[in-house]
């Protein structure tokens, strides 16, 4: 039993950080304003173009991330252009986004697919990875599980504490105050959305290179759709973000464990899990969110200047 | 007083038009249209398609062959039903993603019928017409009442559950619904009275009616009705329409349970006049294609019916092309999302003259 | 000779082809109030726009400080000391002063501008008499200081031309003469105040020298001094409509209001314990300073915000709990204070907004159906009926001028004869000739019988119009007077003074 709640809890991280760095990219999009439906497909793109790099450059580990923060980045400048500079309505541009990439990966993905890739390994940190129980927990992760710590910290010191993401902010909530404030309103919304929009697909390429070492057609099965409810969850605080992440990691952990084990529960209906949870907590926010959901005051919405005269 | 607005990037001034001529407006659309398909023929001949052979693909042998069109008709009719679903539920700005999931429980309320072999023979095709309705409707019950209750993002909402009615019907046809004597997973076939009544065209049965006799009724009631003006009332300004005395509420919710209403009953043309079973596949694509006719008909249903006409024939082009050039599926829906993307992006020029500064 | 701080000459700015600014001049010099004085629509706030940087002209010239600018855009013009003070506040509600403060004045670092910007606050708000908490949230402090916040911000900004866009509408008399000493203040120490507004008494009260505008040109610049109200108010619209009235007497009670509590969004009362009674043949005129309850009063009474307590009886029936359907069949109406929130769905046509309210009541049609003909016949009697030009049935309403807008919501609204009508600041944004007609239609309601509770944040507007002016402050009736009302008696009690 105990060796089950280690196993369980040691494997969380791996299925916890693509959510946390999708959510945390996807707050840095609404902060700014950006409501961003695409995140499914700028995750599967990552990964898609994640497991691509590294094949081709013979195991790169470092080119493999560095080619899914490039494609999140490239897929976001796309959707940037659409409904930043374009101001198109950003629900349809979002979904269309999440079918142009699952279109796209489909139709060239074939040579790479069920390629089974070595990808990110756990760190050896010698006997402090002998260390029972802990060892095993904190001391076995791979790099980016430890990357990740900083990286939040550093996004939250950034939007909370600093002047840029002041005005980052002030952009999503207010954004007539911000362009009379001097803030380039689509130049500061442009960068959020391929800034977040890069941590979404670096989510998608760790997705591929670290949980499922493997590329397969439509692979991130709506974990960019729960990233996005993941945020409404965390009322767009970064912080809160990290401890959905770890909630959801925690369950996608599970699945595997129980099959492990033998538990006689139905695959299929065990797969639902993280969907149902996800509806769950997201009927939960509602529940409990009665003075307003956090929400930037211009999430959504494109800034057009006005007058009236 | 007028609401004026205007933006500047860069040497570029955009200004929000007030009005725009109708022949603009569609020459814009048409235009964006021309471009999406540029693209996407660029795309075929990039994949090793010839430029000849695509419009031979596209046009000849999808419309003006008769083994072609009775395809396009075949598959004009559920393409109908899902376009409808989507128009419904975006009048009242319900963002209804959730159509394949809706269309997969039509499916499986259809096939309830077969699987408990439910009342007498005679009334078993349409007692599966009700299971279809119902299984649509009570798949979207859950998010419009989350949404309606506590504000849930139905976007989500309606998206996730795709996912659980799909593994829902995994876990059917790998457990208690297998047919044991199939090859792949599927359920037993539907008896003969269980089928749609074909016309003897093709395959092209009676579902075609079904649908276009939906369409008519859906623009009855959007176009003509009480219920219909509540809905733009609705669907345009929620707060006006609840200060002007209509229930906001009920408007929103039955517009959504017709909408899944819709959905389900694409699943039953699709299981009893296509499939004759449950399957894994009974769904695929439909949902992103509802989407994509409704976007296109800017929720018009007259325009879906024309709109998703044309999106039959790209499904049966695109399936030949698959046959005969082995590329994969996702084609069909990378054009379609290629299109959906220039028309969104012409939206930007009916609502924007572009004028150049000195 | 000093340069002018400010020349702006031929400024031309067109929206999609329909002309803002024609042509217009205007400059203004070191140490003075400049009164900017128009109807609305007249191009002032465009004009000040282009200042700002906010819009591009299509042509025309600008020197500042007797040097010639393109201005590029918002962040240019402040670096050349343009500072505006928009009419809707440009502050980010959730932020706090300090934070809506270092926005708009950009530091070097975080902590340190927090610091930085609050000792400027705290100074500044001592040279001019304010108390501004740097930590405050801006959604909790009132709409005065939040005023007061954002000339601070600009002010911080080593703004030397100072842009006010009709700072008064949402202060009361005293807060306003308070304001405009302020002004006063700041142009003896050599800056240069712009102040846009279309109230005359402000103008030849504190301006040094007044601009006209009309229909996108300067009709003229004059010295405040030795010209009357008489002269401008020609010069702004030509023919000013005269109102003159008589008291209306009242019948039996109508709309009576009892105990009534309500709060907003954010969980503050904002109504407590209002009582008031409306007769039939009456305009009952509820005058204060705006965020005082008005808006979650009118709210309640349209049905769509719901009161903690009290009672809200028609001709004696309690309808505090029906449906705004049901409150509508009464006889209740209402022409809200924001038309594009709660009066019109402005992607519609004019038929449809105009039929909403009556769909199904056979007079559009059956139960089920809508009867196209119906609603084009009737709409369009009521165009004419309400003098609506140039708007036709299925016009868009997005392309209706706000008179025009406004007047559809009123024939709407006063179809049918309403038993009571709630109306919010009915003539807000309207220019004068709007403003007449709107009045009229609002007192050929009180001599139909019907009772009629005004509210208003535009004293001229309650004294004008009502035959009984209570004061609501902080939420509550707090004086009623009847005709005629004294404008100083009024304004005490709106500060709370009385």
């Amino acid at each position: 039993m105990v060796d089950f709640i280690v196993n369980w809890i040691a494997f969380t991280p791996v299925f916890a950080v693509p959510l946390m760095l999708a959510s945390i990219g996807l707050i840095i999009n609404e902060r700014a304003g950006v409501l961003n439906l695409g995140a499914e497909g700028i995750m599967l793109m990552g990964a898609f173009a994640g497991v691509v790099v590294y094949i081709e450059s013979g195991g790169v580990l470092a080119l493999g991330t560095l080619g899914a923060i490039a494609a999140g980045f490239a897929v976001s400048a796309l959707f940037a252009f659409m409904v930043v500079t374009m101001r198109l309505n950003q629900v349809v541009a979002g979904i269309a986004i999440v079918f142009f990439a699952s279109g796209l990966t489909g139709l060239i993905g074939n040579p790479w697919t069920e390629r089974a890739v070595e990808g990110f390994t756990k760190v050896d940190m010698g006997p402090l990875s002998a260390v029972p129980v802990l060892g095993k927990i904190l001391f076995s992760q791979d790099l980016m599980v430890y990357a990740s710590v900083p990286l939040v910290y550093f996004v939250w010191r950034f939007l909370h504490r600093s002047i840029p993401g002041m005005k980052l902010r002030a952009v999503g909530e207010n954004p007539q105050a911000a362009d009379a404030a001097g803030v380039g309103i689509d130049l500061m919304r442009f960068g959020a959305v391929v800034v977040g929009g890069a941590l979404v697909g670096l989510a998608g390429g760790y997705l591929a290179l670290a949980a499922s070492k493997i590329w397969v057609e439509d692979m991130t099965h709506g974990r960019g759709w729960i990233a996005v409810a993941l945020v409404i969850f965390a009322r767009w605080r970064p912080g809160r973000a990290v401890l959905g992440a770890l909630l959801f990691g925690g369950i996608e952990a599970l699945i595997p464990r129980i099959q492990a084990v033998g538990l006689p529960v139905p695959q299929y209906l065990l797969l639902m899990m993280p969907y149902l949870v996800t509806l769950a907590v997201l009927t939960y926010v509602g529940l409990v969110s009665r003075t307003g959901s956090g929400a930037p005051g211009a999430l959504g919405l494109a800034y057009v200047r006005e007058d009236r005269r | 007083m007028r609401a004026s607005t205007a933006i500047s990037v860069g040497r570029v001034n955009l200004e929000v038009r007030q009005g725009i001529a109708l022949w603009l407006h569609g020459l814009i659309v048409l235009a964006s249209i021309v471009v999406g398909l540029g693209i996407s023929v660029l795309l075929l001949v990039i994949s090793g398609i010839d430029v000849s052979n695509v419009f031979e693909e596209f046009i000849v042998l999808t419309f003006f062959d008769s083994a072609g069109l009775a395809d396009v008709l075949l598959e004009w009719a559920p393409l109908i039903l899902v376009g409808l679903s989507a128009a419904v539920a975006f009048r009242v700005q319900f963002w209804n993603i959730g159509i394949e999931g809706q269309f997969v429980w039509g499916a499986i309320g259809t096939t309830v019928v077969m699987i408990y072999d439910i009342g007498p023979a005679w009334a078993q095709i349409y007692l599966m017409f009700l299971g279809g309705i119902i299984g649509g409707m009570a798949w979207i019950a859950v998010p419009a009442v989350l949404r309606l209750r506590l504000g849930v993002n139905e976007i989500i909402s309606t998206l996730l559950l795709n996912y659980v009615a799909a593994l829902f019907v995994l876990n059917q046809l790998f457990g208690a619904w297998q047919d044991p004597a199939a090859v792949y997973y599927k359920t037993a076939q539907f008896a003969d009275h269980q089928r749609l009544p074909q016309i003897g065209w093709g395959q092209i049965h009676v579902g075609l009616f079904i649908a276009l006799a939906a369409a008519a009724l859906v623009w009855l009631v959007t176009e003509r009705s009480r219920f219909g003006a509540y809905m733009k009332l609705v669907g345009s300004n929620p707060r006006m329409a609840l200060a002007s005395g209509i229930p906001v509420a009920l408007t929103v919710l039955a517009a959504v349970m017709l909408s899944g209403a819709l959905s389900g009953l694409g699943g039953y043309l699709v299981a009893s006049g296509q499939e004759y079973a449950l399957t894994i596949y009974v769904a695929i694509g439909y949902g992103f294609s509802g989407i994509v006719i409704a976007f296109l008909s800017r929720n018009n249903p007259a325009a879906v019916v024309v709109v998703s006409f044309l999106m039959a024939g790209l499904y049966v082009a695109g399936e030949s092309i698959q046959v005969f050039y082995g590329l994969p599926e996702a084609l069909i829906g990378l054009i379609q999302a290629i299109i959906v993307i220039c028309v969104v992006g012409s939206d930007f020029f009916v609502r924007y003259r572009v004028r150049w500064m000195r | 000779m000093q340069a002018s701080a400010l020349q702006m000459t031929d400024i031309v700015k067109a929206f999609d082809g329909r002309v803002a600014l024609d042509n217009a001049v205007f400059a203004a010099e070191w140490g003075e109030v400049h009164g900017l004085l128009g109807e609305n629509g007249a191009g002032k706030t465009s004009l000040m726009n282009v200042l700002c940087g906010l819009y591009r002209p299509d042509a025309g010239r600008m020197a500042i400080d007797g040097t010639e600018h393109r201005i590029e855009g918002p962040g240019h013009a402040r670096a050349l000391g343009i500072g505006m003070v928009h009419q809707h506040f440009k502050l980010v509600q959730p932020f706090t002063v300090a934070e809506n403060v270092m926005l708009a004045n950009p530091q070097a670092s975080w902590r340190k501008g927090i610091a930085a910007v609050s000792d400027g606050i705290a100074r500044l708000s001592q040279e001019l008499g304010f108390e501004i908490d740097p930590a405050a949230r801006i959604d909790r402090i009132s709409v005065a200081e939040q005023q007061r916040v954002e000339i601070i911000k600009v002010l911080l900004g080593g703004a030397r031309l100072l842009i006010l866009d009709e700072p008064t509408s949402v202060l009361t008399d005293d807060e306003a003469e308070r304001l405009l000493q302020t002004i006063r203040v700041l142009a003896r120490r050599g800056t240069c105040v712009i102040l846009i507004t279309h109230k005359l008494r402000e103008v030849l009260a504190h301006a040094d020298r007044v601009t006209v505008m009309r229909g996108g040109r300067t009709v003229a610049t004059v010295a405040a001094a030795g010209t009357s109200a008489t002269d401008l108010a020609r010069m702004m619209v030509g023919d000013a409509p005269v109102d003159d009235t008589e008291p209306g007497r009242g019948g039996p009670v109508r709309l009576e209001i009892a105990g009534l509590t309500a709060r907003r969004e954010d969980g503050a009362s904002t109504v407590r314990d209002l009582t008031l009674a409306v007769r039939s043949g009456q305009i009952y005129g509820l005058a204060g300073v705006g965020g005082n309850g008005q808006t979650e009063l009118a709210e309640v009474l349209m049905g769509v915000r719901a009161p903690d307590q009290g009672r809200i009886a028609l001709d004696g029936t309690d309808i505090a709990a029906l449906h705004p359907k049901q409150r509508r069949a009464l006889g209740v109406r209402n022409v809200p204070a924001d038309r594009t929130t709660y009066g019109l769905a402005q992607e519609l046509s004019v038929g449809d907004n105009y039929a909403a309210t009556r769909l199904g009541s056979g007079t559009f049609g059956s139960a089920a159906w809508v009867s196209r003909r119906a609603v084009g016949k009737r709409t369009a009697a009521a165009l004419e009926a309400f003098d609506i030009l140039g708007a036709r049935v299925d016009t868009s309403v997005r392309l209706l001028s706000g008179g025009n807008a406004q007047k559809l919501v009123l024939a709407r609204e006063l179809d049918g004869r309403p038993v009571a009508i709630v109306a919010h600041s009915p003539t807000h944004g309207l220019d004068v000739r709007a403003c007449a007609a709107v009045h009229d239609h609002l007192r050929a309601a009180r001599e139909a019988g019907a009772a009629v509770l005004l509210i208003s944040e535009d004293l001229d507007e309650i004294l004008n119009l009502s035959d009984v002016v209570g004061v609501i402050n902080r939420g509550a009736i707090v004086g009623e007077l009847a005709r005629p009302v004294s404008r100083q008696k009024v304004g005490e009690l709106m500060l709370g003074h009385a």
